[in-house]
This record gives structure tokens, C-alpha cells and sequence, in this order.
């Protein structure tokens, strides 16, 4: 017992003494290393629960179209594709000669054919295979929504008379996806869908070779060995936990524009480790917080830190118009509280939590982010008329509009003597987030939910401040934490008043958004159409809910955008939500030019590095800046974009 | 395979009493492995179903869709159905599969990819912190109340006063860097095995030493030592002889459970230098709710730290000459 530790000890005392055996391996500009904070829980590309596996299903598996430098949709595995005249028929000309490859990079037997376009749907399609996205495109594709709920009914057994067999040989005869010869692959949909090109990139698309998955059942996509390739890079390493190594893909038909031959990630949840191997030449690039860029300042790496651009991703104040606080029910439910909320949170005060430059850079006035949704014309979004005015507005804080609401709220709601009207004392059991005693009086109690992170809680307890002090200590905010995940633990049970949330923008349509924000089961509870709303408080508003309806039904893109702006300016004047944040936007350091990969809000190809550029020094911030510019006049030019 | 390896010398080659005690304790063990193991596996059927889902699940899924994911994964089944297929799979070298921690994944292929990280280190890391630490209690027992004891007390009380995260931090930023070496572990470059082993044993050793050094000094008083040292017995005979070897005693019965417990890995050492070990993986696996990975750790970490506990015990049965089976239970006293 005693010569094995000794034995051990003197092993590591002997490899301490190797010191010039260690140190970083050299870097070259055709790898890309970096580090991920969430493990990739899983390959199988149709599962990806996190933006880790999007990384890695984006680069290893290839679709029929994808997103270029500027964001357009430009051919993939498809060469080319039609639109039928009733725009119902989109039909995809494959590439021909174009083989999966396995995670030593060979060449397999099997040609990507339009049948394995059809074997990804028909794995989608099927609910036992527990796909989550297949939700967004259920009544999109034609036949799929009943092909997709006779195999749910059978399952629960309401469903009689038949086979799961036969029910599952009706993919063939009425789902709108089909093989109509080895290299084309046609969509049949529901209605005209003139965004669909933007469905294409999501993970639901990709190909699967059928007599792989087949093969492999449960086990397909739980290790590198376990897949097949089909992008422009192969998996030739992962390490659960660990590290994931992609190669590029010799036999890829864009191989020349794979500039990064290996691309390095390494699991790593702290950011200061990132910043150090970054700064020893571990790394290509990393990303800073507000303090660590506080803390490098005066040395040679400041002038390299840039913020890097916006996402998709929305991020807003949400109240909850089923909440069980019998007072801050009253209060949501008038349009002059809400508008006095709506004043009154200073956004450059909470923004200069993530970025003390320049706050406001990160700011998004709007629901519907900038830069996504164009219509036929090339006309953003955004600059429609109703939605424009907000982006164009700025900073909403305006404290004496706030306070003049607040006025009138409380001249609504009170009794003049402090009494919230029809408000009787009781306890409010959120437990275990929160449980506390109302009083039918003045001050408000409004309970705000946030995260155990510090910076979810610093600005938690500035928004506490802010209301104290912007109602004169009339609203008094009751803080609250989740441990894991806002959606299970408080939103669902509905256990706040108050939450700062997002959702993901799946695809070019406003209705990505609007269509989750005002549906029936009111997955916010927010009050335009929630059912949990109307049964809690009877109140809804029925004026936006036909906007959008309106607005789904449109299909010429200009006037369907006209609608949903309508829809959206009625949102914000009432102030159903608060737009708060952009996501995206952080500090950046790093060798890698930017505006050189596929770009793009929806999908998984925004996560490709093809095209990567990678320099041997950091760029500095001033360089980044001359990129920008060019790059939105190039922008200007390639997408007719009208700023 | 346990019984076979360290049972059964064990009952093969001891007395009549010993062996019932062995089979006895044996016993008791698996009573209580098994109770373990039904209490946690009905404890996370009455969870919520929501867990197995997360946001985007709920958002994107309907309630119909969610529903059937559920039957997929035989959660629908009565809990006693649940737990019988759990046995009789487990039976069958079956450990089924993680549900949302690494999904559809076989968690016997997960276990083997991790433990060896988990048992290398930790290993490593007893190895270290046994040496080091019985050296340095000796050398603090030896020299008490000299510059050495001070010294070995300054590192205990530092150890154990600053949070760990603080030191083991600095110690990955700054060794790191003076010696030029990667951050993170690469078990490719053997060189960066070196500090996650050390990091880990730097507790250890501060428990080994502080502890011996109490059974040590304990012992110095003791009258058969002083009987010795009247007696004209060398210095060095009497601390080796006599003192170490009964201040160990005490010690030998946490050393089974600690070596067994490495298996589980350790949850800042692993994450600051990027372990992929077990460390961790039960709390996340409880956080979001993967039942069967649950279940297949909990199994693992009860049969290891209740068999360490038994170990243990049989151990100190076996070099502690003052517990006597039987006769000292007559008397009130062990056993």
C-alpha cells in the first residue's frame, strides 16, 4: 500500500519538474480554438437543446439553403428551386455527387439524395422521436398537422381501427414532403409562405441518411462515431464535457470556402480562464464582461476589445396579467400604471450593467428586432410605420411622464386615502418563491423574479431602487429567485408579477413572436389573448389579437407587416410589454475578422464559421469599426436594404 | 465481485466471531442500499412531470406532444411498474438511459467515460494527501510547538479558512502562468494533470496532518509512553513504534470510504480545470430532473459510501487490538 502513493507522488513531483515540456501549442490561422461554457448534451442534430450542439450541428451537417455573409438565402446542398405560381410548391434541385462522411473524414457510400431530405422530416414528424421544433412548422408544411396528431391520438388511444404501421405509411400519401426523384425534394404547404426559405435553416430540415439512422436507432448522434457528416466540417473529436474537435470536410462541394481547417473548442464556465488563455494564445477570441474590460484598461489590450453586434433575441420587462397579488393585479390591468411603468425604468441606468461605455448601444425599443424581416421590397420591418416611431424614439425614461401616469393611476385605484380599490387583505402564497401579506394599501407590493446570478440580481435590486424612488416609495418591489429555469419554476406555476424574459425569434415573420406572445394558452400570460389571463382576471384585448389574426392570414409581405405593425404599436402604447435589451452585444477580443461568416437571426447556419477569417494578432477596436461600416454600405448594396 | 475480492478472504481467514459480524454488517449494508434506492426512486416519481421539459420544450411542444414524450420514456406507468422494470433491467447490466442531462444516451456509456477521470484524480490525490499529510503530522507531533508545528498549522488553518474556490483559483492563474502551463487539463500533455491532482489533495493533506497530530500528541501523554520514555526506549522508537502507529488507528477507518468516494469526483476541481469527470453530474442530474441518472448515482454513491462505512469498520475491528467482538459487548462496551 505504502509504494503506490509514494510511487504516484514521485510521478507528478517528476512531471512538475517538466515545465518546458508544457505551455500553449503554437496557432496558425487556420485554427480556430475557443472555449464553451454548455456542454453539448447531444449530437443527434434533430435534439439540440443548446446553442453548444447548434454550433456543432450548423458546421457538420449542411441543409438545403443557407444564410451569406449579408444574411440572404443562397443555395446549399440545393443547386437551385422553384416556387409553383400559387406559391404553395417549393421544389429543391440537389447537388449531385455530394457523399456523407464519417468522423475520420471518409468518404461513405451514401450519396445525400432527396430521400434523405424525407427521412429527416419523417423522423420530425414522428412524436414518439419527442422533436421539439416540429411545433413551429406543424401547420406549415401540408397534411402534417393531422398526420402528426392521428400518431398522438393512436398513442393515447383514442385512435382505433388502425396500425401505428399504417398510420406511419401515410407520411408518403399526405405529408407535403417528397422525393420526386433522386435529386429533387419538393414542399407542399399549408399557405403561401413567403418566409420559408428561413424555416429551411432550422434544425427540423436537415437530411438523415436513412439506413444509418436506421441502424443505429436509440444510439444515433450519442458519439462522434455515431453520425454522419454532411457540412462542411466532420466531428473527429468530442469529449463529453471536454472538448469538441471539428475537421474540414475534404469532400464538402464548398470546400475552398472552409478557410478554418480545425476548429478547437474546450469546455471552460469561467471567464477569466477564458480572457488568461486568450492572452497566453490559447485562444482566437474571447469574451469579456464589463469588469474584467474595467480591469485591462491601461494595457495593451483595451484598444482591441469591441462590442460585437446585436442579436435576434428580444429581451423585455413582462408582466403577469394572471397573477394572484390581488394588488398588483388591480394596478396591471390600468393602462396608466402600465404606461407609468413603461416611463419609469431608466434603461441607460440598467444597461450600463453590461456595457458602461456605451449603454444604449444595447438597447431595442421595439418587439420585433431590426435587420430580420423585409418584404418583398427590401423594406425592414421595423421602418413600417407604427413600429418606426419606437425605434426611432430611443430611450423611453421619461420620469415626469412616469409620474404624471402614476397620478392618474392611483386616482383610478385608490380611495384618495391610500385604499387600493376592492382589495382586501390577504397573504400571497408564491412559495417557494415568495409568500408575503397584501394589504389592500398603499405602498403597491409587486413581486419581481429574477436569477441567482449577480448580474441578474444587481439588477434586480436596481429596479427595486428605481421604482422606490421613481413612485415616491408608492410601489414597493418584493424581489424573488429562481434557481434554474424561469419558464418551469415561475412562469408556469405563475409565481411573479414582474419577470425580465425573451423568447428565441425562429423564423422571418413577425408572427415568430406575436403568434407565442398573444396565443390562446397564453404562454407569457400576457393580456391581449392569454386564456390563464381571461380566466383569472377577465380581461384581454381583443382589438390587437384581431390585428394579428388579420395579419397571419396576409400573404403579400408588405401589407401583412403593415398589420403586424399596427398590432405592435397598440402593444408598446399600451405597454402590454417593455422592450428592454438586444441580445448579443458583448465585449469581444479576438483574432477573428468579423462580417466573414454567414450572418442571420434564425435557424442554425448564423453558427457557421465558413468563410472564418482569422488574422495573427487581435483586431484592434478601431479596426472592427472600419469593418462595420463597410460592411453595412456592402450590405446596403447586396440586399437593397432601405436604412 | 466485491464479495468476492474482499469478503470473502476476509471472512475465510478470521475467527467465528469476526466472520458473523462480516456477514452481519454485510447484510445490513445491502438492507440499507436497498432502502436507499426505492426511497429516491419513489421520491422522484412524485416530481412535477414539467421537469423533464425545458423552456424551449414547453414553448415549442404542445400539450399533446408533451404528453406522448412522456410515454415515450414509460413515465406514464404506475411508479411500482417503473421501479420493478428498473430492477429487473438493472438486473440485466441495464442502466437505461439519461433523459435530459445528455439525452437518449446510455448511462453505463457515460459512467465509463467519467469515472476513470473522477477515480484517477482522486486517487492521485489520496495518494498525495496520505503522504504528505501523515509527514507533515508527524513533523508537527514531533516538533509541537516548534516553527515546524507553526508552520503546518498556519497551512491547516489557511486551508480550511479561506473558501477554496479563492486559493484554487490562484493557484490555476498564477502557476500556470510562471510555469508556463495550460490551464485547463489535457490528457494529451501530462503536465496539466499535475495541479488539478495537487489542488484536489491540499484539503486532505491539512486533515491528515491536524488529525495525526492529535492522535500523535494524544497518545505522547498516555502512561505506556511515558513508561517508555522512563524506561530509556529511543525517542524515534517510541513516535514510530508506538505513538504513530496506535494515532492511525482512528484514521484507518475513513480511508475505505474516501478511496471508494473518489469515484464521484470533485465539483470544483473538475469544472476549474475541465475535468470531464463525475463531479457535479448527481446535482445536475437532480436540477433537471434526469431520473434514471438519478437513480444509476444514487445507486452507485450509496452501495460505495455505505460498503466504505462497512469496510471501515471491519478494518478497525481488525488493527484495533482494544475492540473485541462478543466478550466487549457483554461488557457495554464496542461491537
Amino acid at each position: 500500500m505504502k509504494r503506490i502513493p509514494i510511487g504516484l507522488s514521485a510521478l507528478i513531483l517528476a512531471l512538475a519538474l517538466l515545465t518546458a515540456c508544457g505551455g500553449s501549442e503554437a496557432k496558425t490561422i487556420d485554427k480556430y480554438s475557443a472555449t464553451y461554457a454548455e456542454e453539448a448534451k447531444v449530437l443527434n442534430y434533430f435534439l439540440i437543446p443548446d446553442v453548444t450542439g447548434q454550433r456543432v450541428a450548423a458546421n457538420t451537417q449542411d441543409q438545403l439553403v443557407e444564410n451569406d455573409r449579408f444574411g440572404r438565402f443562397v443555395p446549399a446542398l440545393a443547386e437551385s428551386w422553384t416556387i409553383s405560381p400559387d406559391n404553395l410548391v417549393w421544389t429543391f434541385k440537389l447537388r449531385q455527387g455530394q457523399y456523407w462522411v464519417d468522423h475520420t473524414g471518409a468518404k461513405t457510400q451514401y450519396e445525400v439524395t432527396a430521400d434523405d431530405f424525407v427521412a429527416g422530416f419523417r423522423y420530425v414528424s414522428d412524436p414518439k422521436n419527442g422533436i421539439r421544433n416540429v411545433r413551429t412548422v406543424r401547420s406549415v408544411i401540408k397534411g402534417l398537422y393531422d398526420y402528426y396528431y392521428n400518431l398522438i391520438d393512436f398513442d393515447d388511444g383514442v385512435l382505433e381501427n388502425t396500425t401505428r404501421e399504417q398510420l406511419l405509411a401515410d407520411f408518403d400519401k399526405n405529408v407535403g414532403v417528397k422525393a420526386l426523384d433522386k435529386y429533387t425534394v419538393q414542399y407542399t404547404l399549408d399557405q403561401i409562405t413567403p418566409f420559408f426559405l428561413s424555416y429551411l435553416t432550422m434544425d427540423v430540415f436537415f437530411p438523415v441518411e436513412k439506413a444509418f439512422i436506421d441502424q443505429l436507432g436509440q444510439d444515433f448522434g450519442t458519439a462522434a462515431d455515431r453520425l454522419l457528416y454532411s457540412g462542411g466540417y466532420y466531428l473527429s473529436s468530442w469529449q463529453r464535457d471536454k472538448e469538441i474537435v471539428m475537421t474540414k470536410n475534404e469532400h464538402y462541394w464548398d470546400a475552398e470556402n472552409i478557410t478554418a481547417k480545425t476548429v478547437h473548442l474546450q469546455k471552460s464556465s469561467d471567464s477569466a480562464v477564458e480572457l488568461q488563455m486568450f492572452m497566453r494564445g490559447e485562444l482566437s477570441s474571447a469574451t469579456l464582461t464589463a469588469d474584467q474590460v474595467q480591469g485591462i484598461t491601461g494595457t495593451a489590450y483595451r484598444d482591441k476589445v469591441y462590442m460585437s453586434d446585436l442579436s435576434s433575441v428580444t429581451f423585455w420587462w413582462h408582466p403577469n396579467f394572471a397573477s394572484d397579488n390581488p394588488e398588483f393585479a388591480a394596478f396591471i390591468r390600468n393602462e396608466n400604471f402600465r404606461k407609468a411603468m413603461f416611463y419609469g425604468i431608466d434603461h441607460v441606468k440598467l444597461l450600463s450593467l453590461d456595457d458602461p461605455v456605451n449603454p444604449l448601444g444595447l438597447m431595442r425599443t421595439t418587439i420585433i428586432p431590426e435587420e430580420n424581416c423585409f418584404d418583398e421590397n427590401g423594406k425592414d420591418y421595423t421602418d413600417y410605420p407604427g413600429v418606426r416611431e419606437w425605434k426611432q424614439a430611443g430611450n423611453p425614461y421619461d420620469p415626469a411622464k412616469a409620474r404624471d401616469y402614476f397620478a392618474k393611476a392611483l386616482a383610478e385605484l385608490t380611495d384618495g386615502n391610500g385604499n387600493i380599490n376592492g382589495v382586501q387583505e390577504t397573504i400571497v402564497n408564491q412559495k417557494p418563491v415568495v409568500e408575503f401579506k397584501v394589504d389592500g394599501k398603499l405602498p403597491l407590493q409587486m413581486v419581481y423574479v429574477h436569477s441567482a446570478g449577480s448580474r441578474s440580481t444587481t439588477q434586480a435590486l436596481l429596479f427595486q431602487a428605481m421604482m422606490q424612488e421613481m413612485f415616491q416609495g408608492q410601489v414597493e418591489v418584493v424581489l424573488g429567485q429562481f434557481v434554474d429555469d424561469d419558464y418551469d419554476e415561475v412562469i408556469l406555476p405563475n409565481r411573479y408579477d414582474m419577470m425580465y424574459s425573451s423568447l428565441r425569434f425562429s423564423y422571418a415573420d413577425p408572427l415568430a413572436q406575436f403568434g407565442r406572445i398573444v396565443e390562446d394558452d397564453g404562454l407569457l400570460n400576457v393580456a391581449v389573448d392569454s386564456a390563464a389571463a381571461r380566466e383569472r382576471q377577465g380581461f384581454y384585448d381583443p382589438e390587437i389579437k384581431v390585428l394579428i389574426d388579420q395579419a397571419a392570414a396576409e400573404t403579400v409581405l408588405s401589407k401583412r407587416y403593415e398589420l403586424f405593425a399596427k398590432a405592435e404599436n397598440l402593444m408598446l402604447q399600451r405597454a402590454y410589454l417593455i422592450p428592454f435589451r438586444a441580445g448579443g452585444g458583448s465585449y469581444t477580443i479576438g483574432n477573428v475578422v468579423p462580417y466573414t461568416m454567414p450572418r442571420g437571426g434564425f435557424g442554425v447556419t448564423r453558427f457557421k464559421y465558413k468563410g472564418m477569417q482569422i488574422e495573427n494578432e487581435p483586431l484592434t477596436e478601431a479596426r472592427v469599426r472600419q469593418l462595420r461600416e463597410q460592411f453595412y454600405k456592402d450590405l446596403e448594396v447586396a440586399v437593397g436594404a432601405k436604412k | 465481485m466485491l464479495y468476492q475480492r474482499l469478503l470473502l478472504p476476509l471472512i475465510l481467514f478470521s475467527g467465528a466471531r469476526m466472520k458473523a459480524y462480516i456477514v452481519k454488517r454485510f447484510f445490513e449494508s445491502l438492507l440499507t442500499v436497498f432502502f436507499v434506492v426505492v426511497a429516491v426512486f419513489m421520491l422522484l416519481r412524485f416530481m412535477p412531470t414539467d421537469g423533464y421539459f425545458d423552456r424551449d420544450d414547453y414553448t415549442e411542444m404542445s400539450e399533446a406532444a408533451r404528453n406522448a414524450y412522456l410515454r415515450t420514456l414509460g413515465l406514464t406507468d404506475n411508479p411500482l411498474v417503473q421501479l420493478g422494470r428498473f430492477v429487473v433491467n438493472l438486473a440485466q447490466g441495464d442502466w437505461g438511459r439519461s433523459i435530459t442531462v445528455y439525452p437518449r444516451t446510455s448511462i453505463s456509456e457515460i459512467l465509463l467515460e467519467k469515472i476513470p477521470y473522477s477515480l484517477s484524480f482522486g486517487l492521485s490525490a489520496i495518494s498525495i494527501s496520505i503522504v504528505l499529510g501523515l509527514l507533515m503530522g508527524i513533523l508537527m507531533a514531533q516538533y509541537k510547538d516548534g516553527i515546524v508545528d507553526g508552520v503546518g498549522t498556519a497551512y491547516v488553518v489557511l486551508v480550511r479558512a479561506i473558501p477554496s474556490l479563492i486559493y484554487l483559483f490562484l493557484i490555476q492563474i498564477w502557476v500556470t502562468k510562471l510555469l508556463g502551463w495550460p490551464m485547463l487539463f489535457n490528457e494529451r500533455n501530462p503536465v496539466s494533470w499535475i495541479l488539478p491532482a495537487i489542488s484536489l489533495a491540499l484539503p486532505n493533506i491539512a486533515w491528515y496532518a491536524i488529525w495525526l497530530r492529535r492522535f500523535m500528541v494524544d497518545e505522547e501523554n498516555k502512561d505506556y509512553i511515558k513508561f517508555a520514555v522512563s524506561k530509556g526506549v529511543p525517542r524515534r522508537t517510541i513516535m514510530f513504534k508506538h505513538v504513530l502507529r496506535n494515532a492511525a488507528v482512528p484514521l484507518v477507518q475513513y480511508l475505505p470510504s474516501q478511496i471508494l468516494l473518489t469515484v464521484g469526483g470533485s465539483l470544483i476541481i473538475e469544472s476549474i480545470y475541465s475535468i470531464p469527470g463525475l463531479g457535479g453530474l448527481l446535482v445536475y442530474a437532480i436540477r433537471q430532473q434526469d431520473n434514471p441518472l438519478v437513480q444509476a448515482l444514487v445507486l452507485i454513491f450509496s452501495v460505495l459510501g455505505i460498503f466504505g462505512v462497512f469496510m471501515g469498520d471491519v478494518l478497525m475491528v481488525l488493527v484495533d487490538p482494544r475492540i473485541k467482538l462478543g466478550k466487549a459487548a457483554k461488557s457495554g462496551g464496542h461491537a
